[in-house]
This record gives C-alpha cells, structure tokens and sequence, in this order.
C-alpha cells in the first residue's frame, strides 16, 4: 500500500489500512448494492468479510456475487490508481463519512435485508436502497456535509432549451443560496446545473457511475475537471470501472441519498430521472417537479410524476428556486410569507433601512409603469440628480428593476409597500 | 534670360510641402511640355495659362516652353500650382523681371478671364510656406480672410493676373496685403443647454461626458430630442487652444469648407452625418487626393451619429482604427494619407426598430435584441456613458423651467473637472480621464479602497457590470468626482457612475 502513503489529502485519514484495504477489495470484488454483500459485511465488519471471502467460507449467496471478480481483484493496484488519479477512497469508518446522508439508506438497507431473509430474493432491477460500501472521491469539498443542505437537479440528457434554463437559473439561485447541487455530470440538465452553480462560485457535487478517472460522457470531461476543483467527484465504482447500465441506476440513488430534496426538471415518459425520482421516495426525501408544456415530450415524466402516474410520486410541483429552497432550505427559508425571514420581511426591513432621500426616491416610483429620474423625482419630491445617484443602489439592493423605458418597483417588493 | 523658377506647394492631407516650379523657354518647336509626375488637373492648366495670359495683355511666349515641378517624385495634383506656373513661364519669356520672384509662394487657380481664383487648403499650405522660410505669399482675394490667419508671413491677396503682371513690372504698387478681419469672436451657434426641459440624465450624460471625454450612447425612440441634446454639447466643451485651432482649420480649409466664412475655429465643431453615409464619406477618400471625411472634421469635436444602428456595418467598422489612434490613415495608389481624427463620439440609437417609445413598443424580444446587437462589440467597447432618452410628456408640468441650468454654467464646471485632469494625469500621454486605461485605475496609487468601490463591486458580483464596464465606472467615477470637486470619488461619485452604465447587459457590450 505504498501509493497510499504519498502527498495529497490524506486517504482515509486515520482509517486503520487494512480497514481501507477491505473496502477497496469490496468495492471491486462486488457489484454496487448487492444485498447479500452489504449484509455480510454489515455483520461481520470489512476484514472479516474479505478474509472470508478470500477464503471460500463465506455464506453462499456472498461467494456467489463475488465469484466473477474474485480472481482478479487487486486492490493494492486499485489504490495507486487512484492515488495517480488524485483519488481518495472514503469508507465508512473515516470522519468525511457522509453518515447524515447515509442514515435513510441505512435504514431503508436494514428493512430490505430483512425481506430479502424472510424470502424475497431478486434484485430490483432499478437499484435497491441500501448505502455504498465505500466512495472514490475526488475534490476539496466536504463530503461529511454533504446531505444537510443540498438539492439533486436532474433530468434528461436531451433537454429541451426550456429544461436546461430552468436547470441553469435553479441551480444558480440555489448555489448562491448556499444549497449543494448534486448531480450526475450528464449532458442537458445535469451538465447545464452543475455549470451554473460553478459559474456563481457554489458547492457542486458530480455523482459518476463509471470510476472516475474515466470521466463518462466523455464530452464533459472538462466539466468534471472544473468540478473537482472547487466542488466533488463521487463514484462507487474503483478507478477503470466502466459506466454500465445498472451502474447508473445503482448511482441514482446516491444523488437521491446525497440530496436534502430532488428535483427533477425535465423527464421524458421513460427516463433515467424516474428512476431517481423512485429512489428519493424510498427514502423518504422530498421529490420535486418541474412543469413544462404540456406538448412538450420531455416534460411527460415530470407530468407523470406530479400525478403520481403508475403509482411513483407524487412529485411537489416547483415553479422557482424560491420554491426549491422552501422545501430544500432552512426552516422558514425561500417562503412567500414565512414567519423566519421570507423575501417581503427582508425588504421590509432593507425599506426600514434606507436612508431618507433613497426612501423618497422609492416612494416616487411606480410599481408597474417604468419612470425616468425627473419623473421619480417630482414624484417624490427628490431633485432628479439625487434620484440618479440613488437608483443604482435600490436596483443592487434588489428594490427596483429597470428596462429600456426606465425604472420601477421590482416585483419582489410589491407587496411590501 | 531663358529659365525662372517660382514656389508653390502640395498638399498630403494636411501635410504640406513646397514644390520648386521651374519653367524654362527655348528656341524650337512651339508646344509646352510638363515634368514631375504632374497629374492630369495640373496638365489642364496649359488652356488656363495660355486663355489667362492673352486677357491680361501678356503674351503666351511662341517657343517651346519646358515646365518642371520639383521634387519630381511627388505626385501633384489639381489647379492649386496655375499662377506659379504662369508667373514662371512670364518670367523665363522675359516678359516680368525674375527679381521678385524668390523668396515668394504662388497659391491659386487661374480663370480663362486672368483672375485668381481661389483653392482648398490654402492653410496648411501658407504654414509649409511659413516654415519652408517663404518670406512672401500671394493668393487670390478668395483666400485673403483665410490666409491672414497665419501670423509672420507677409500674405498679399491679388484680384487678376493683369494687376500682379502690372506690379512685377513695377507699374503698379504691390497687391494689398491680406487683412486679418481680427479674431471676429464666433456667433454663438449652439442651442443653449437651458432650453432643454427635463432630460436630467441626458443633459448629466453630456456634462460627465464632455468633462472626461467620455464617449456617449444616447438610447431612446424619434422625437425624444437626442440630436438636440447631441447639439448642445458642442457648447459644454471647452474652446480649442491656439494649436487644436489650427490644426481644425487646416483640416477644415483641405475640405474646402473656409472659403465663405473664413477664421480660425475656435469652437469644438459638430459632424453628424447622415445614417445612409458612404465609408469615404466618414472616414475620408476619394480619387487621388484623398480629402478629409466626417470624423476628421469632427476632430477636436464631436462626432454625432443618429440612428447609429442603421449605419452601414462597414462604417461603422472604419471608426474602430481612428477612435483607437486619433488619427485616420487612408491609403491610395499615390501613397497613405492621414488626417487627425480625435472626436468625441456620439451614438444615438432606438431601442427597437419600430421606434416607438418603450413601453409602446410591440417588437418581439428577439427583434429588439438583433436590432441593438447591430451596435455591439468593439465599437460599444469604446463608449464608457449610457443614457435613456424618453420624450418629456408634459414639459411644463415638471416645473424646472427655473433651475435650468444655462450651457454657460455646466460649461464652467467641465472646465474645472477638465483643469482637474489634466493637473492629474500631467507627465502621462492621459489628456482626459476617458483614455486612462483600467488596469491603471486599479491599480495603486489610483486604486480605490473597499469603502468606495463597494456598489460596483456588488454590482460585478450580481452580473449587472462586466469586467470591463467595472473598468468604464472607474473612469465615470473620476470624471463625476473632478465634476464634484472631489479630490478622489467618493462613494456617491462610484453610484452615480454605475447609473450611466446599468441597463440590459446582455444587449449592451460586455
């Protein structure tokens, strides 16, 4: 394990090696979400469970998920890899554990294992909800807190110019906001959302599916390097994994898992993002839509989903960011009216603020006509200069709006007047 | 005596230099035969010549007559070296004593009748004469009032070829001398800032922009009054010096716009030419001798382009060189020429192409967008003041008809905003606050603290201002300051700066 060793971020930090050792040889010996693994190890903790494995005594069902990779695991070479790669493998038992975002999939996972003793056998073909064995990660951010306030934008990867602005304008609304953007680094609205929360200078997560060093679509390899940067890379999968199929399904329900609420902006009726959507309702994490035209395909699936078509949702129908972070937020946070501190309190109190003559200038504005300066000015007995040395000020203040015929309230601070 | 030599001189733009015209007559066949890349305009002038010289009692001398215009490599054109070949020829015919002929520069065309008639460029032309050390120049009476602007060098304005003759056989008394008329002081030809009723911004846009050179985009629909306002700023900035003066008139007598009313331009001029001009027509050209085009005569002033959008793009193309450099190099067959062309640019435009007031207008987004993007780029780049112009709809009703403030108030102020500058940026190449770079402004001993830059930085933040409309609200902010009496902007000076540049971002340049 010499590679673990080198500079960088310390992998595992603290973890015991043959613990990291385990998960790495977990991680690659097993699928993703493997009900009979996770059990075992649940049980008889990583060493254990690879030495038993290694060893052919471990339960059946166990050997059986294990028995394709089994020869060729080599996590020694897995954990250079990364290390090449700027890779950290995080496990369970390292203090970045993301264990608040974890905790629904642990308790989803208990009552699965428990079915799957009593009888029900097969796996779902979507994924089932239970927690990672471990995470390659990639970036500066803080994964352990990760979960607490953060919001998954999803959607198609052939997104309609509606999608990938409402994915854009959302995404950077709720970034600025201070709320993580998880998603999966796809084209359309993934891509589109995790832009828009770089270029506000947010917290962005990128879930892969495939390992990390190979960056999937390749396309976005430059969004990926741009995330890891300032934000997360995430994946289940060790370095050189392929991106297969039930990969990303199995990857869903992280960005499920990892978000405080899921959004899912535009869903054809078949889609990857229902498969997401099913994974927020496992665990019992809000799950949220937004509307498109209705002659629009790429909006069905959120339709659907509003509508609790074929039984999945139903999804709250969100029509702004505000929206989002009423549901992803503080308590109080992004409501019309709220009590804690909504929007028309701020501009109360920013109204209670400002200074006399910027408090006339305000008043002398209409709230929905435009108004230049000597207009303003008459009106609220202000010289016309003092109302241009005010204006930019109400506008950054997010009081007024302007346009080509001039200024006026803004439409967030109507009602407050 | 069988060879004479007299002066005259050509013009490259304003560049003048003075050719040696040497005419020599000798025994053979009868003709006249021209040396020195003489253009066609000049080869005509035998027919002048000859017509001129047998209505003025002398004769056009029946030998053959050789003239050469030196330095033979520098192409001359146009009429302007008539009476210095004709006086020549006299001279080598024997017909005139060469006596006075040294030491003298001829500048003018002659009429089949024998008179002197006047031509374009006589400034420029009499200052190479001045400094080629010419101690006499005769011109045409046209060009007397012109010429006489031109101090230490004797100027004699003559009516006909017959009374110079007269006088260099020493029959007559000299030509009178050209009377400078004294500096007439201008009439006062610009509209009054006072007359304007409300406008506040617009008319503050003017004042900021001719403090600190600012160039200005006025935006607003027909009949809103953006040409009256662009009329008056002409007013708001201050008198040329004695060299712009100059340097504006001698631009101005090449384009041959002198002749009728003829004194040293003193006020900033205005140019504003029609939306359907040509790029020769604003930029300069024309076969040959190129001549001087809109910006170059608005050099030292103001250039006004209304409905700027419907400009032909390759026009405004042309303005990118000249406003980068100040000065206008137009190349042709016979050699560049260049006119100085440092204008303040104004640029007028609707917001949408139906023109009809904002919140009237019922152009589709995508329309008004394509319409004001025609403007974008690197010509916006250059403009550092944006303006709304909104008709007033009830100009009595504003009640400012008081404190209107007269073109002679603000004028004041730009002056002392102007003196500010230029007390600051003394030992740079920075005449105005408008060519100081950005960088610089950010930069110590220029930098602004926190304190002060705080509202542009927020707004940098929100998207409102890009990177480099930050830097346009530095200069403004300056500029506001010098205009407040601020040795440094304050605060108030950094807000109001961010008025003139807010706005749609997306459609104004980033």
């Amino acid at each position: 394990m010499g590679g673990l060793t080198g500079s960088g971020p310390a992998p595992g930090d603290g973890v015991d090696p043959e613990v990291l050792w385990a998960r790495a040889y977990l991680s690659r010996v097993s699928e993703p979400a493997n009900i009979p693994v996770w059990g075992f190890v649940r049980d008889v903790g990583p060493v254990e469970a690879v030495e038993a494995i290694r060893t052919g005594i471990a339960p059946r069902e166990v050997l059986d998920a294990t028995a394709a990779r089994r020869p060729t695991v080599d996590p020694d070479a897995d954990l250079e890899a990364a290390d090449r790669a700027g890779l950290r493998l995080v496990v369970p038992e390292s203090a970045d554990w993301p264990h608040f975002a974890m905790a629904a999939l642990e308790n989803a996972g208990a009552e699965r294992l428990a079915t799957y003793h009593t009888g029900n056998r097969s796996h779902r073909e979507s994924g089932e909800s239970i927690p990672p064995l471990a995470l390659w990660v990639r970036g500066p951010l803080d994964l352990a807190a990760v979960g607490v306030r953060s919001v998954g934008i999803v959607g198609s990867r052939a997104a309609t110019a509606y999608g990938e602005q409402v994915s854009s304008e959302f995404a950077f609304a709720l970034a600025s906001a201070g709320v993580v953007i998880v998603s999966g680094g796809a084209y359309g609205i993934d891509a589109a959302a995790h832009r828009a929360a770089l270029a506000v200078g947010g917290e962005t997560v990128l879930v892969s599916a495939g390992g990390l060093d190979r960056p999937y679509p390749p396309g976005n390899a430059a969004l990926f390097a741009r995330v890891a940067e300032t934000g997360l890379l995430i994946s289940e999968s060790p370095p050189g994994c392929a991106p297969q199929r039930r990969r990303f399904l199995t990857r869903n329900r992280l960005i499920a898992a990892l978000s405080t609420g899921t959004v899912i902006v535009e869903a054809a009726k078949r889609s990857g993002a229902r498969n997401t959507a099913a994974h927020c309702l496992a665990l019992q994490r809000p799950l949220m839509a937004v509307p498109g035209p209705i002659m629009s395909p790429m909006s069905t699936g959120c339709h659907g989903l509003i509508r609790c078509d074929g039984g999945l949702g139903p999804a709250l129908l969100v029509g702004s960011a505000a929206d989002v972070l009423a549901v992803v937020g503080r308590a109080g946070e992004g409501l019309p009216d709220g009590t804690g501190g909504g929007p028309v309190d701020d501009v109360r109190a920013e109204l209670d603020d400002l200074d006399p003559v910027a408090r006339r200038v305000y008043e002398g504005l209409g709230a929905r006509r435009f108004a230049h300066p000597d207009e303003i000015g008459a009106r609220g007995g202000v010289s016309p200069l003092d109302v241009i040395r005010t204006l930019p000020l109400l506008e950054l203040a997010g009081l007024v709006e302007s346009s080509d015929a001039g200024y006026r309230i803004a439409r967030r601070s109507r009602s407050a007047r | 005596m069988a060879l004479a030599t007299t002066l005259g001189v050509t013009l490259t733009g304003v560049q003048g230099q003075t050719v040696e015209i040497q005419a020599d007559v000798a025994a053979g066949v009868p003709g006249l035969s021209f040396t020195g890349l003489a253009d066609t305009s000049v080869v005509e002038s035998r027919d002048r010549m000859r017509a001129a010289m047998g209505n003025s009692g002398v004769e056009w001398p029946n030998r053959k007559v050789t003239l050469a215009l030196l330095p033979a490599d520098v192409r001359k054109i146009g009429s302007r070296f008539d009476l210095a070949m004709a006086v020549a020829v006299l001279a080598a015919a024997e017909e005139i004593p060469a006596a006075e002929l040294t030491d003298t520069v001829w500048l003018a065309e002659l009429g089949l009748d024998g008179r002197l008639r006047p031509i374009r460029g006589v400034l420029p032309a009499i200052v190479t004469a001045r400094r080629a050390g010419a101690r006499r120049v005769v011109v045409a009476q046209g060009n007397a009032a012109e010429a006489a602007l031109i101090p230490d060098v004797e100027v004699r304005a003559a009516g006909t070829l017959r009374e110079l003759v007269a006088w260099l056989r020493n029959q007559d008394d000299p030509p009178p001398l050209a009377r400078s008329t004294g500096e007439v002081p201008e009439p006062e030809r610009y509209a009054d800032l006072a007359d304007v009723a409300g406008q506040t911004a617009a008319k503050r846009a003017l004042e900021v922009a001719a403090a600190g050179g600012h160039h200005l985009y006025l935006v607003g629909p027909p009949g809103a009054g953006k040409t009256m306002l662009a009329e008056r700023l002409p007013g708001l900035l201050p008198p040329l010096d004695d060299d712009a003066a100059l340097e504006v008139t001698a631009v101005h007598s090449v384009a041959g716009r002198l002749l009728d009313r003829a004194r040293l331009i003193r006020r900033p001029p205005l140019q504003a030419p029609h939306h359907t001009a040509t790029v020769p027509a604003l930029v300069g050209g024309g076969t040959n001798l190129a001549r001087p085009g809109a910006i170059s005569l608005a050099h030292q002033g103001i250039l006004f382009l209304d409905e700027a959008a419907e400009f032909r793009p390759a026009a405004l193309e042309a303005l990118r060189q000249p406003l980068e450099s100040g000065v206008v190099v137009l190349h042709r067959g016979g050699g560049a020429v260049s006119y100085p062309a440092r204008f303040l640019l104004v640029l007028a435009a609707n917001p949408c192409p139906c023109g009809s007031r904002a919140r009237d207008c019922t152009c589709a987004p995508q329309a008004r967008r394509r319409y004001q993007q025609r403007l974008s780029g690197p010509l916006l780049d250059r403009v550092d003041v944006r303006v709304q112009v909104e008709p007033v709809p009830h100009a009595d009703l504003l009640g400012d008809a008081v404190q209107r403030e007269s073109t002679a108030t603000v004028a004041e102020r730009v002056r002392q905003a102007r003196a500010a500058a230029t007390a600051r940026w003394a030992g740079t190449s920075w005449r105005v606050n408008a060519d100081v770079p950005g960088a610089k402004l950010r930069a110590a001993p220029w930098a602004l603290p926190h304190r002060v830059l705080a509202p542009a930085q927020a707004s940098l933040e929100q998207g409102r201002l890009s990177a480099r409309g930050f830097d346009r609200v530095l200069r403004l902010a300056w500029t506001v300051a010098d205009l407040a009496g601020h040795t440094v902007p304050e605060p108030v000076d950094v807000v109001e700066a961010l008025y003139f540049r807010t706005g749609q971002v997306e459609t104004w340049a980033a």
